[in-house]
């Protein structure tokens, strides 16, 4: 029977149809679900890890041993991995090793639009590059098999068009898991110079086999004069385009994208038009066998975002000299106001970043950021520079040693053992004063709440080893936490790096077991006759449950509160009211 | 041919879990479904957009001024997501507004503003209907009996207990938004 699945759920049926044993992954969307929907397969080792480096190297390691393994991450993970994924070309895989990176062009939620094809193209690992759902199954499941069978890792390119999209999709059972015994051959697996300089010989040799492999995953349909070759998700818009504009074109599918196969050359002739999602980069090996392309190069296509039905009709249509008129969008009667992405209602990072504000104020500090929700403390003025995984501590050392200004770092927990805790070592060894907040909400909030280390191993207990003065802060008790930020604070001032761990775990996953276990949620109100509008709650807190009310008195939606009773704390006049005790209590555990 | 529906609303209304029933009961009618959801930050109280095509389909996103239907959990997403309605394609939208920040809006205005846009349009009263069911949280298996009806898509499989009342709740709701 089909059932509708996501690309993410689809990848990961695929590779359990093919005996995958281990598969490991960090959380980022859009990739976050082949790791999730794996997790329900308790026969298999599956694990989320602290980086993408790390799970690529457990994946790799497993594979090296000879078992069936896949490591997933979204595409900015794999320049974490990077390291590893170049060596793991040269040494090769005994047991299949799927590599599943999903792209998110246009960045839905992320900080660049990178084409991770690039990276099959100079690690020399094959790209396969699904067009939809039902692909990605079949993709998943082959390339693994595909992969052993090269002893050579094979990269499963996935968009947020594939992951994203649910789409029917005829599953088979799991097979059972394929685990591997290890074999000693140092020879393969060292890459000390003189193993590695043959190993790069023999690479180059087994790309030219990858190529006839390739061309195993070449698919032509239709006829006509003109040739259009599609990759991936582009083979979709280019069907209904072609459609639209009513024209008939053979079309070439790649489900290969990296190495385009010479053969390739042969079927589509002289010149052909090229759509792909990303970078030209079927249409640069393409003209590398000489052939005309009409694509990305020349600007027949956009070069950023995604591609649609309508844009790649109006660029076939520029391509083949065919009139297109493009339907033209309706204004709305009245301007949509902007709903910003803000901080949950409730979210312990609201209470941070207030505390945080209160306490430095007067020192105008620099705000370091990092990748998490508390990014969008950027609505809030409170993140100057948000770069990458890691960006908080590297970035804020940087600037505070250039500059001499007060930095802030943020960080939450899962990001800080993903890529800050060398940077800590280095932040005490070079011995500059900055100030580093750890947002410990105890799970990977941004991807949907995945577990975090700081579950086993307590953010605190490793800066205190470290030897760094810490102070632990609830974000929900702002009055004193503002008192414990500000002896952090003199810490700095006196010339030494501090850290405070701001504890509170995420509100949805509180709120998700306090559903489950029937616990009644306190709300809050508020006492008109006592509100005296100055906006504190609303407009310096921040919390998107209070919402000011024609004369600017504060109005709580009690849809949208979740009675962390920050808001009556930061209340001068006493005017919120609520009982959240029992329930702080309660969500602390969560 | 095709159907391409937008489906917008709030975070934590739903949005995506209404897109996915009615793609289901899709399914079951045996039509080929695509549905183009987007995850981000798992952020509450953000604008939320989902696009459902069935029919003859390949690719999963609706473009601006290409959707037959643009369902709306809440009004004022409704405007945000009216570029992409087609010329001649309905407006269904559930009479509430989520307050968003800085500014009042009243319930009336907004629909008012939708009422005179001169698109085809259907307010229905999902949320009042889901709150005498007892809950907000019924406010889309409310809608998806609405669009069942509209759309000519059965019950999708697996929908239970309240959801259910909720559903046949909106499919005689249904009746009153066909033009």
């Amino acid at each position: 029977m089909k059932s509708l699945l996501l690309g993410n759920e689809a990848i990961a049926y695929g590779v359990l149809a093919a005996g995958v044993a281990v598969a490991a992954s960090y959380p980022g969307t859009p990739a976050t679900e082949i790791l999730e929907t794996l997790e329900r397969f308790k026969d298999r080792f599956v694990t989320w890890a602290t980086n993408e480096k790390t799970a690529f190297e457990l994946a790799y390691g497993a594979a090296v041993a000879g078992a069936r393994s896949l490591v997933s991450m979204k595409h900015v993970g794999l320049n974490v991995a990077a390291d590893p994924l170049h060596s793991s070309a040269y040494t090769g895989v005994e047991g299949g090793l799927l590599i599943a990176v999903a792209d998110d062009p246009w960045m839905h939620s992320s900080q660049n639009e990178q084409d991770s094809r690039w990276y099959g193209l100079q690690s020399y690992i094959p790209v396969l590059e699904p067009s939809d759902p039902a692909e990605a199954y079949t993709m998943a499941k082959e390339g693994l098999s595909l992969s052993e069978r090269l002893r050579h890792p094979v990269l499963l390119r996935s968009v947020t068009r594939v992951s994203h999209v649910r789409a029917p999709v005829e599953v088979e059972p799991p097979a059972p898991p394929r685990w591997g015994s290890f074999r000693r051959d140092p020879e393969r697996l060292c890459l000390v110079p003189a193993n590695a300089r043959r190993r790069r010989a023999e690479l180059v040799e087994k790309w030219r086999r990858v190529e006839e492999t390739a061309a195993g995953y070449v698919w032509t349909e239709g006829e006509g004069d003109v040739v259009v070759v599609a990759a991936g998700v582009a083979y979709t818009y280019v069907k209904e385009a072609l459609r639209r504009l009513r024209t008939e074109a053979k079309v070439v599918k790649l489900g290969m994208s990296v190495p385009v196969p010479p053969k390739v050359a042969d079927l589509v002739g002289q010149s052909a038009v090229v759509v792909e999602e990303g970078d030209p980069v079927v249409e640069m090996q393409l003209r590398a066998l000489g052939v005309r392309t009409a694509g990305k190069l020349d600007g027949f296509f956009p070069r950023y975002g995604e591609l649609d039905v309508g844009r790649v009709a109006a660029g076939l249509a520029k391509a083949l000299g065919i009139a297109y008129k493009p339907p033209t969008p309706p204004r709305p009667p009245m301007e949509p106001p902007p709903r910003p992405p803000a901080l949950c209602p409730g979210c312990p990072h609201m209470g941070t970043f207030y505390v945080l504000k209160i306490a430095t104020a007067g020192l105008n500090p620099v705000w370091s950021g990092d990748i998490g929700c508390y990014s969008l403390g950027v609505n809030m003025e409170q993140q100057d520079v948000i770069t990458h995984m890691g960006s908080s501590l590297g970035l804020g050392l940087g600037i505070a040693v250039a500059s001499r200004r007060f930095v802030v770092a943020t960080v939450g927990d899962s990001t800080f053992f993903h890529s800050s805790l060398p940077q800590l070592v280095n932040l005490i060894s070079s011995s500059v004063p900055i100030l580093v907040v750890v947002m410990d909400n105890s799970y990977t909030a941004m991807t949907g709440g995945q577990p975090s280390p700081s579950r086993v191993t307590p953010v605190e207990k490793l800066t205190e080893a470290l030897g760094i003065p810490t102070f632990v802060i609830d974000p929900a008790r702002i009055k004193e936490s503002v008192e414990a930020v500000k002896r952090a604070v003199e810490v700095v001032k006196q010339g030494r790096p501090a850290v405070v761990v701001s504890k509170r775990p995420c509100t949805l996953v509180a709120l998700r077991r306090a559903r489950a276990a029937g616990v009644e949620v306190p709300k809050y109100w508020v006492d008109v006759d006592k509100c005296v509008g100055c906006s504190l709650c609303y407009g310096l807190l921040r919390c998107s449950a209070i919402a000011p009310r024609g004369d600017r008195k504060a109005y709580i939606d009690p849809a949208l509160c979740t009675g962390c009773g920050m808001c009556a704390e930061v209340c001068p006049t006493g005017a919120i009211k609520g009982e959240r005790e029992r329930w702080l209590e309660i969500w602390r555990q969560a | 041919m095709a159907t391409s529906v937008v489906f917008v609303g709030v975070g934590g209304q739903g949005v995506v879990t209404l897109a996915r029933w009615v793609g289901e009961a899709a399914l079951s009618a045996g039509y080929d479904v695509r549905i183009a959801e987007i995850h981000g930050v798992s952020q509450r109280g953000g604008s939320v957009e989902v696009h459902l095509r069935f029919g003859e389909v390949y690719a999963a996103v609706v473009e601006e001024g290409g959707a037959d239907y643009v369902v709306a959990l809440e009004a004022l997403e409704a405007l945000r997501a009216y570029r992409y309605l087609k010329e001649g394609g309905l407006l269904v939208v559930n009479r509430r507004v989520i307050q968003p920040p800085g500014r009042w809006f009243n319930v009336e205005e907004v629909v008012e503003a939708i009422k005179r846009s001169g698109a085809r349009s259907c307010v229905v009263p999902c949320f009042d209907v889901a709150l005498e069911l007892g809950s907000p949280v019924y406010e889309n298996a409310v809608m998806l009996g609405i669009l069942a009806r509209l759309l000519g898509l059965p019950q999708p499989p697996g929908l239970d207990g309240r959801n259910r009342e909720a559903f046949q709740r909106g499919f005689n709701l249904g009746a009153s938004c066909r033009l």
